[in-house]
Formats: structure tokens, sequence, C-alpha cells
């Protein structure tokens, strides 16, 4: 409610998103088939490799700001006791106020496939349940991060070293703008740490090259582990920020 | 009444005798924290600061209890441990029965909290949609929740400005929807912090009445109250504690503690009495007329115009 309640900035994020699109569109023209090596794995075109790489890896930026966002914008606002003094537990309350960006983010990727189409993608042997399995494990492992860089959020406020960590490394090693196999051997070992790489890797192949859940399953069992890891540990991370927030007093301190 | 016996009914019956809140030896201190420099320079950590100090309370249900204070004493932070929004450092607390540390769910679920602090509504939003909001978290179904708002929103007299946004809301106006919002639970037990803090005095009386009449009489709830005004600890509460530097000085109805000072005495000469210090007397009404909710129409209580 309170984010439909800001309808300019709404259309603004839609109106701008166009414009990034048609940038990448016509890099790719530019390039050609310069980057066929590397591409090769994923169809041999620029554009469509680097439109799932934008498409989705905003989601990572949805969780990493999304959560640590909503913490310290209901500090700010005042609203966060108001909020922990109902049943409802913490860790529900912060993961139901990120589910707006969530759906933005997910109308967002739409819409980037669908230009993506008339600007000529082809989705047409898409593997889309594949797709979803991706999809619902990225949401997982990415929203994980959010959730450990909200708990940073929740204790010392700013200056958040997750939410750092990961802007900074994932569009460079995660495979965002170029395969990761452009990177030397060793930097692609920071490659191989990140859910980011799965994530893409896994959707690309799916959506680009309708990859089966047989082949798919190197990429869905990372990204299972990752989430197995990574979701009880934030949770339990975040559980301990909001005790030490109220053994220090400073829920409401921004 | 045993300190194990839990009121499993949430709603009030409005019957006093049996225990709301009670607590033990009850302590909070707030590590002061040290900077960077003073832990390179190894210099020893600051004594900490305790604003609430071994309290031992019992609050009756039914009653009007009051935590009568300055500014500064600790009646903030003892609302909100009693809220388990503050962890305490010592002793124990129990609100309708259940422990605030080891049983917080429960307690949130009997509790309602009203504060002054008119930045906990989201001001971009109708009085309604916060109210169907913060009902949301109190685990309604929508349509009972849209029920149950409309509902208090006739309690406090604000349905009239509904769907109105918070932001153009007065002070007065502000105030009733955070006590509709402690409301939205039926809870067993209203935590209310110096819930006339922002009106004038006209407008602070009203909403007296109304807690007194619509709140306790009507709704039978428990209210605990903290304040640092002397006509309100008075004429609103049953029974009144005496809070000074984090520490209980002495608890009773306000009658009784004037009685036992001699004749003539008043509730500041009990406040010097037992911690030492004169009470500061900011609470001076009268003006203004209530309306027929108790509610004075003057000044900041009316519907503003024009927005903020």
């Amino acid at each position: 409610m309170l984010q439909m309640s800001y309808k300019f900035e709404f259309f603004l994020r839609l109106f701008f998103m166009f414009f990034n699109i048609l940038t990448y569109y016509f890099v790719a023209k530019l390039i050609g088939t310069a980057g066929q090596k590397y591409l090769a794995p994923y169809g041999g075109d620029y554009f469509s490799f680097v439109l799932i790489g934008i498409a989705f890896s905003g989601y990572l930026m949805v969780s990493l700001r999304g959560f640590s966002e909503s913490v310290r914008d209901e500090q700010m606002m005042g609203t966060l006791e108001a909020m922990l003094v109902t049943p409802t537990d913490a860790s529900a309350i912060i993961t139901l106020s990120t589910l707006w960006n969530f759906i933005f983010a997910s109308f967002r990727v739409l819409l980037y496939l669908i230009i993506g189409v008339l600007l000529g993608v082809s989705l047409a042997g898409a593997n889309v349940l594949g797709a979803l399995i991706i999809l619902g494990l990225t949401i997982i492992c990415f929203s994980s991060i959010g959730i450990l860089s909200a708990s940073f959020i929740m204790i010392f406020k700013r200056g958040d070293p997750i939410n750092m960590l990961f802007m900074s490394t994932s569009e460079l090693f995660g495979g965002v703008f170029f395969p990761i196999t452009v990177l030397p051997a060793w930097l692609q070992t920071v490659s191989h740490l990140l859910p980011m790489t799965y994530s893409l890797n896994g959707m690309r192949h799916a959506l680009l090259q309708g990859y089966s859940l047989r082949d798919l399953a190197p990429d869905v069992g990372t990204l299972v582990l990752f989430s197995a890891i990574l979701l009880p540990a934030s949770l339990l991370a975040f559980r301990y920020a909001v005790r030490k927030a109220k053994m220090d007093g400073t829920l409401v301190h921004y | 009444m045993s300190f194990e016996c839990r009121i499993r009914r949430f709603s009030g019956g409005g019957i006093i005798g049996e225990t709301a809140i009670e607590t033990r030896g009850l302590t909070k201190t707030f590590v002061v924290p040290r900077g960077i420099g003073d832990l390179v320079r190894r210099r020893p950590a600051l004594e900490g600061i305790t604003p609430v100090d071994g309290v031992d309370l019992l609050v009756r249900k039914g009653e009007v209890f009051g935590i009568l204070g300055p500014n500064g004493a600790g009646k903030t932070t003892l609302i909100k441990i009693l809220c388990t929004l503050i962890l305490p450092t010592g002793g124990e607390a129990r609100v309708n029965g259940y422990d605030v540390e080891k049983e917080s769910g429960m307690v949130r679920e009997s509790i309602g909290l009203v504060t002054t602090d008119e930045r906990s509504f989201y001001w971009r939003l109708t009085g309604r949609q916060n109210l169907e909001f913060f009902a949301s978290l109190h685990n309604f179904y929508s349509d009972d929740a849209r029920d149950m708002v409309e509902e208090l929103l006739g309690v406090v007299d604000l349905k009239y400005a509904a769907d109105e946004r918070f932001l153009n809301y007065s002070a007065g106006m502000k105030q009733r929807m955070a006590i509709a919002r402690g409301l939205l639970n039926d809870p067993a037990v209203l935590f209310m912090d110096e819930p006339t803090r922002s009106l004038d005095p006209g407008a602070a009386q009203g909403l007296r009445d109304f807690i007194k009449e619509e709140i306790v009489k009507e709704r039978g709830k428990t209210i605990f109250i903290s304040t640092h005004n002397l006509e309100e600890a008075e004429t609103l509460c049953d029974r009144v504690a005496i809070f000074d530097d984090g520490k209980i000085k002495v608890v009773g109805s306000p009658e009784e503690l004037k009685e036992n000072l001699g004749n003539g005495s008043k509730l500041s000469d009990v406040f010097l009495h037992y911690s030492g210090k004169r009470f500061e007397d900011r609470g001076k009404g009268g003006g203004f007329r209530p309306d027929r909710r108790g509610f004075a129409r003057r000044g900041g209580l009316g519907r503003r115009r024009g927005g903020v």
C-alpha cells in the first residue's frame, strides 16, 4: 500500500528500464559475433545472454537492498516497534515487508523478457518448469543473503559488509554481463563461490537452450546446497540481531 | 493470587483482584558503548545506566495503574520491557501470566501498546489503511480486520476521517488512532506511555475521560499508564507507583498516599517525601469543552484542515 502511494516513482522506474534494455541491445549489435567462443554454451547471442543476466540479477539487488532497507526504513519511520509489539514474528515481518520489491522485480523480469522477445530473443524452446525451479531457489538464496544483510543493519544501523561484499562482487564475478569463462582461471574460483553464478547459468540454459531438468541438475543441486546453508543461517542471524537490539534497547535507533 | 497463576482469557472482565502484571526484582542496565578510541587506548568500560532497578510490582486485573515519575525516570524502559521490546538484565516479569522473556509471543498476543510517537504510523496511508495493516500483523483475516477497524474507528470517533491520510490528522486524532491500534487485538492489558504528552490541557482531559469511561468502564481493560502529570495520575489512576531513578518508591491509591502524609498533602508532596526531589507539575488543564466522546474540539483536537 505504501509503495503504491508513490505512483510516480513506479512509472519512472518502468520507463527508464526501457533505456537500459536498449543500451544493451545496441552494445550487442556492436559486439556481433566477437564473443562467440565464450557465448556458444548459451546460444551465441550476446543480447540474449545479457538480457537474462540483468533481468535476474535484479533479484539479488532486491534481496540485498530490500531486506536491509526495509529494516532501516521502519527504524527511521518509527514503525518498527509498533510492528514488533504484535504477535507476528520479526522474521515474518521483515520478509513480508519486502514482498512488494519481489513482486516488482518479477514484473520487471517479465517485461525484460517480453521486450527481449520483441527485439529478437528466442525463448521458443525454453524449459519453463526448470526456469521456475531455478527462480525459486534463486529467491531463497538471495533472500537469505538479504536477511543476513538486514541482521547487520539491525545491530550496526549502517555499514553492512554483506551488502557491500555481494554488491561489489556479484556483477563482476557472477556472470551478469559476460560469461565467467572470460575471467582468468584463478578468478573463476571466486565465481564458483557465488550463488549468482549458478543461478544465471541455470536460468540461461533453461530459457535459451531449453536444457532438461537432468541437464540442469548441477546448477539446481548447488543452489539447493546454498539454500540449505544460507536460509537457516540467515534466520538465526536475524533472530540474534533482534535479540541483541532488544538487549541494547536500540530497536528504533538509526 | 499465585505468581504462577495464568489468566488465560485475554479480554478483560473488569474484575479487580486477579493479577495482570507482576514483576520481581526487574532490572535493566544499558551498557554505555565505548568508542573505538577507548578500545584502542584500553580504557576501562564505563559503568552502565540502570533505568529500571529492582522493580517489584503487582498490578491487578481491571485497574488503572499509573507509573508517576519525571522525565528520564525509566518509565518508558519499564513499559518496553513489559511489552517485550526491551529484554531485562535481571529479575522477572509476567504479563497476563506469561513470562516476558520466555513467552514473549503470548505476551504480545494479550497486550496493546499506546505510544505518543506519531512516527509509529505510516503517514502516507489513511487512518483506515494503517489500522488494517496493523490488524493483519495481529493475524486477523481481512474481513475480520475490516469489521474490527470499522468498530474501533467508531469507538475513537474517527469514522469521519478514516479515509484521510494520517499526515492530515491533528495531534489529538493521531493519539486516538494510537488508542484504536492498541485495542485492535482486544487486549487484556493496555500499556499507555504518556498518552497525553503531546496534547493541550483540554484535549488531555478529554482523553483521560475517554480512557476512564470507554476503555476501563465499558471494555474492562487493565491500564498500565506512565505519566509525569500529577493531575493525570490523581484523576485517572486507581493506584499509583512513585517512580524515580529506576526505583519504585511507594505504591498506593492517590488518596492513600496523600492521607498517609497528612491532611492537605498533595501528590507532589508525596513525590517529594519519597524521592527527596521536587516534582515539576506540568499538567494544568482548563478552558476546553469536551465533545460527546470526551474529546475536546478546540486547539489540536479537531479535524485539521490544509495538512500538517
